[in-house]
C-alpha cells in the first residue's frame, strides 16, 4: 500500500527513499547503542587501553631504531649472575635409563637413542610409504598450530625439518 | 530481582520520567510488552498489526504526516509519531512527553530530546525475552531465570597456601640464596631442542598457585614415593625442579629427569624434534592432572570442578552460544579449558590512519582485537546447518563463544599458524600482537556478551556476581622467533616489576620496552589478586642496583 504521497514518484527516488530510510535506522542504531553504553556506565576503559597501545608503539619503535640485540649475541653474553655458558650445556650426568655419563646438550638425542623412541627408531620398526619423501607425521595428536623449535643439524645429529599435519582453518 | 548496582551507573531519570512514573506507575510499560515483538536477532520493537507499515499520524485526520522513520510512540495515549511531531504532540498534551523508540525499545524524552533510561522498564521488557514459559522452551536466548547460582567462592586463596612454610623460610637463611636477585630465577639448559620446554617450564616455576602449591610443599615427594603404587610421578619431578630452581644456586638447571619422566608418559611426543611449547603446556597439565586424581581420594566432585593444581589454576569455563538465524532460539553449551587459542584478528590499517600514533613499522594485531574476534558471533557457513528444537529442521546458525568462569592464571595462546589450501603449505605469521601488561577481561565474560545481545538491559543476567575479578597481569611471555619448522623459544619473566629474559640457561634483565616490542606466542596473565601477593613474597630482598643489560656483577653476595 503506497501512501498518496508517494505516489507520483519515480523508481529512482523511491529506491533513494528506501536506501535512506535504511542509512538512517543503522546511524540511530549505533548512535542509541553508544548512548546506553555510556549512560550506564558498562565502556571499556579506552584511556587505558590506548596508554598501552602508545606505549607498545613507543617501544616497537625504539627497539627498532637501537637496532635488534637478538638471539645472534646472546649466546656469548654474561648472565645477570655473573655467569658465562658454552653454546651446548657442558654439565655431565649420568643417564636415568642407560647410567652413562652424558654431557647435557646431547641428552636428549642420546635418550631418544636410549629409550628406543623417536624417528629413528620409529622407521626401523614399521616402514611406511610416507616416510619415503621425509615426511614426517606426528604421533596421534591432531596438529592445529604448531609452532616448532629447533636447529636442524644440532648437536652433530642429522635431522630433517618435520612438516606439519594441515589444519583445516 | 534487584539489579546488580555496581555493574551499571545509575541513570537519574529526567523529570518528566520521573512525572510520568509518578502518574502512570509501569501501566504504560507493560500495556507497550503486549506490541512487542522480537526479531531472530534478540532485539524487541513494536508491531501494531501485521501487515501495516507504520508512519506518523500526526497532523491530517486520514493520513498524518506519513514520515516512517524514527517512529515514537507516546507511552500515555499510544499515539505514533514521528521526532518532530513528537515535540508538537506534547506541546499540545501535557504529561505526553515519554515515548517509546519503536525500532529499538528505548525510552525517548520528546522535552529533554534525549535517550532516557529506567531499570523498571528495561526489567519489563526482559520478562518478553525470559518468556513465562518454561526453562527449557523457545525464545529462552540463554538468559537464566530463577536464582542466580553464584560460583563456590574458589579455594585456591587458601588451599594453595599463601602463608609461608617451612620450607620457604629455610631459603632465606641459606647464604647462597642471599642475593640481590629474586627468587626462582635460574637458567635451564637447553638438553638438544629442548627450549620449547624450557620456555613454559620457566612460566610455570613462577605462577602463583603452582608456585604455592610446590614450595609450600604440597606434594611431598618422600610420601609420595611411599603410597604411589606406580615409580613414574611427574608431579614429582616438577617438584624437584621447583625446589632446585628455588634453591638459592644460580648456575643453569638440567631438568633432564623431568624430561625422561616426561617422555614416558607421553610416549608420542618422546622425539629429539622441533616440538610446540603450546602442545607441551597442554601435555603436562594433563599429565600433572592424572597424577593427582588417581592417587587422591578427593570425593570433591560435587560441582564438577577439578581441584588438581594444574586445574585449579588454570580451568576455565567457556560457553558456546549457537543461535538459530530464522528463529532466535539459542542452545547452550558450556566446556572445561585450560588456555584460550586466539585467532589473529585482522590487521587496523595503519595507512590510513591519520592519527599521530599511527604505526609506522609494518602491520600490527591487537590482544584485545583477536579477543574480541573469539568474541565475535560467527555465521556458520550455509553448509554447516545445525537443527533447531524450535523450528523442528536444520538452520544456518550464529554461533558465539564467551567466557563463563576465569581462570586464575590466564594463558592466551596466539595461532600464529597460516595454512594456504592453494599452496598446501603452512607458515608462520610473524606478525606483531599488541599485547598490554595489565588486561581487564570484563568484556569477554558471557555475562557481558549475554547482556550486549539482549540490548545492555538494566537486569541482573546470569554470571553478574560482584566477587568475580576480571582484572589480570602479565608475569611470563613465551615468545618464539625464527620459522616455522626451525625457531627458537624465549621466556621474559615480570618479578617485582622488573623483566628478565629466560634463554636456556641465559638470564638477563630487559627493559619492558624489548618486551612489549617482542613476538608473543603464549601471555601468562594472573589474577590481580594473587599479583599483589606473589609480589610481597619476594618483597624481602632489594632490587638489583645495576639495571643494565649484560652487566656483569661478580661474586653477587
Amino acid at each position: 500500500m503506497v501512501h498518496p504521497a508517494e505516489d507520483n514518484l519515480s523508481h529512482t527516488q523511491l529506491s533513494s527513499n528506501v536506501f535512506e530510510d535504511l542509512l538512517e535506522s543503522i546511524i540511530v542504531d549505533v548512535a542509541s547503542e553508544c548512548h546506553r553504553i555510556a549512560r550506564l556506565g558498562l565502556e571499556r576503559n579506552l584511556e587505558e587501553e590506548e596508554e598501552e597501545l602508545r606505549l607498545s608503539a613507543l617501544a616497537r619503535a625504539g627497539v627498532a631504531d637501537s637496532g635488534n640485540s637478538s638471539e645472534a649475541n646472546n649466546k656469548y653474553v654474561v648472565d645477570i649472575f655473573g655467569q658465562t655458558h658454552p653454546p651446548v650445556a657442558n654439565e655431565l650426568f649420568d643417564c636415568m635409563n642407560c647410567g652413562r655419563s652424558v654431557a647435557a646438550g646431547r641428552f636428549a638425542p642420546h635418550l631418544e637413542k636410549c629409550m628406543g623412541k623417536g624417528r629413528k627408531a620409529r622407521l626401523k620398526a614399521t616402514r611406511s610409504s610416507t616416510a619415503a619423501q621425509g615426511r614426517q607425521t606426528r604421533g596421534s595428536s591432531a596438529n592445529m598450530n604448531r609452532l616448532s623449535n629447533g636447529v636442524p643439524g644440532a648437536a652433530g645429529d642429522e635431522f630433517t625439518n618435520g612438516t606439519f599435519e594441515e589444519s583445516s582453518r | 530481582m534487584s539489579t546488580p548496582n555496581w555493574l551499571y551507573a545509575n541513570p537519574k531519570p529526567c523529570s518528566h520520567l520521573s512525572d510520568y512514573k509518578l502518574r502512570h506507575g509501569l501501566s504504560g510499560y507493560t500495556k507497550l510488552n503486549t506490541c512487542l515483538r522480537a526479531s531472530p536477532s534478540g532485539r524487541l520493537s513494536v508491531r501494531i498489526e501485521q501487515e501495516e507499515v507504520m508512519r506518523c499520524g500526526f497532523g491530517l485526520e486520514s493520513s498524518g504526516c506519513g514520515e516512517r522513520r524514527r517512529l515514537l510512540m507516546c507511552l500515555v495515549c499510544g499515539s505514533l509519531m514521528c521526532s518532530n511531531h513528537s515535540v508538537l504532540h506534547v506541546q499540545a498534551q501535557s504529561g505526553h512527553g515519554v515515548t517509546v523508540d519503536v525500532e529499538r525499545s528505548e525510552l525517548y524524552c520528546s522535552l529533554c530530546c534525549d535517550q532516557v533510561y529506567d531499570p523498571e522498564f528495561d526489567r519489563v521488557l526482559m520478562c518478553k525475552h525470559v518468556g513465562v514459559k518454561p526453562r527449557n522452551g523457545a525464545r529462552n536466548g540463554g538468559v537464566e531465570t530463577g536464582k542466580m547460582r553464584f560460583c563456590k567462592r574458589r579455594r585456591l586463596g587458601l588451599d594453595l597456601g599463601l602463608s609461608r612454610s617451612e620450607k620457604q623460610l629455610g631459603f632465606v637463611k641459606d647464604l647462597r640464596a642471599k642475593s640481590c636477585f629474586p627468587f626462582g630465577l635460574r637458567g635451564l639448559n637447553n638438553l638438544g631442542n629442548t627450549c620449547f620446554m624450557n620456555s613454559v617450564l620457566q612460566a610455570l616455576l613462577h605462577a602463583p598457585p603452582l608456585r604455592n602449591y610446590f614450595l609450600g610443599d604440597r606434594h611431598n615427594r618422600e610420601k609420595c614415593r611411599k603410597i604411589s603404587l606406580e615409580k613414574l610421578c611427574l608431579p614429582c619431578d616438577v617438584d624437584a625442579i621447583f625446589t632446585a630452581v628455588y634453591s638459592g644456586d644460580r648456575t643453569p638447571y638440567s631438568p633432564a629427569q623431568f624430561l625422561y619422566s616426561w617422555w614416558q608418559h607421553s610416549s608420542n611426543l618422546a622425539t629429539y624434534e622441533q616440538q610446540d611449547a603450546h602442545e607441551f603446556f597442554i601435555s603436562m597439565l594433563d599429565l600433572i592432572h592424572e597424577k593427582e586424581t588417581k592417587e587422591s581420594c578427593d570425593l570433591s566432585k560435587d560441582s564438577g570442578e577439578c581441584t588438581c593444581v594444574a586445574h585449579g589454576a588454570f580451568s576455565g569455563l567457556l560457553r558456546s552460544d549457537v543461535t538459530c538465524a530464522t528463529c532466535g532460539f539459542t542452545s547452550t553449551t558450556y566446556d572445561p579449558c585450560v588456555d584460550i587459542s586466539l585467532d589473529l584478528d585482522t590487521v587496523r590499517r595503519t595507512s590510513t590512519n591519520k592519527s599521530a600514533k599511527s604505526n609506522e613499522g609494518g602491520s600490527t594485531s591487537t590482544l584485545s582485537g583477536c579477543l574480541d574476534l573469539f568474541t565475535k558471533p560467527e555465521k556458520l557457513g550455509s553448509d554447516q546447518k545445525l537443527y533447531c528444537q524450535s523450528c523442528d529442521g536444520m538452520r544456518e546458525s550464529l554461533k558465539q563463544m564467551s567466557i563463563r568462569r576465569l581462570p586464575a592464571v590466564l594463558c592466551l595462546h596466539i595461532k600464529r599458524f597460516e595454512h594456504s589450501h592453494i599452496r598446501k603449505m603452512s607458515r608462520k605469521v610473524d606478525r606483531h600482537v599488541q599485547f598490554p601488561f595489565s588486561l581487564d577481561m570484563s568484556p569477554y565474560l558471557s555475562s557481558s556478551i549475554v547482556r550486549n545481545r539482549f540490548g545492555n538491559r538494566i537486569y541482573a543476567f546470569e554470571g553478574d556476581e560482584a566477587e568475580v575479578s576480571t582484572e589480570y597481569d602479565v608475569f611470563a611471555v613465551v615468545n618464539h622467533s625464527g620459522m616455522l619448522e626451525s625457531g627458537h623459544y624465549v621466556t621474559y619473566l615480570r618479578l617485582r616489576s622488573q623483566w628478565y629474559k629466560c634463554d636456556d640457561a641465559w638470564v638477563t634483565e630487559v627493559d619492558e620496552r624489548v618486551v612489549r616490542a617482542s613476538q608473543c606466542y603464549l601471555v601468562y596473565y594472573v589474577q590481580r589478586a594473587f599479583h599483589h601477593a606473589a609480589s610481597e613474597d619476594l618483597g624481602c630482598l632489594p632490587m638489583s642496583p645495576h639495571r643494565d643489560t649484560f652487566q656483569p656483577i661478580a661474586g653477587c653476595c
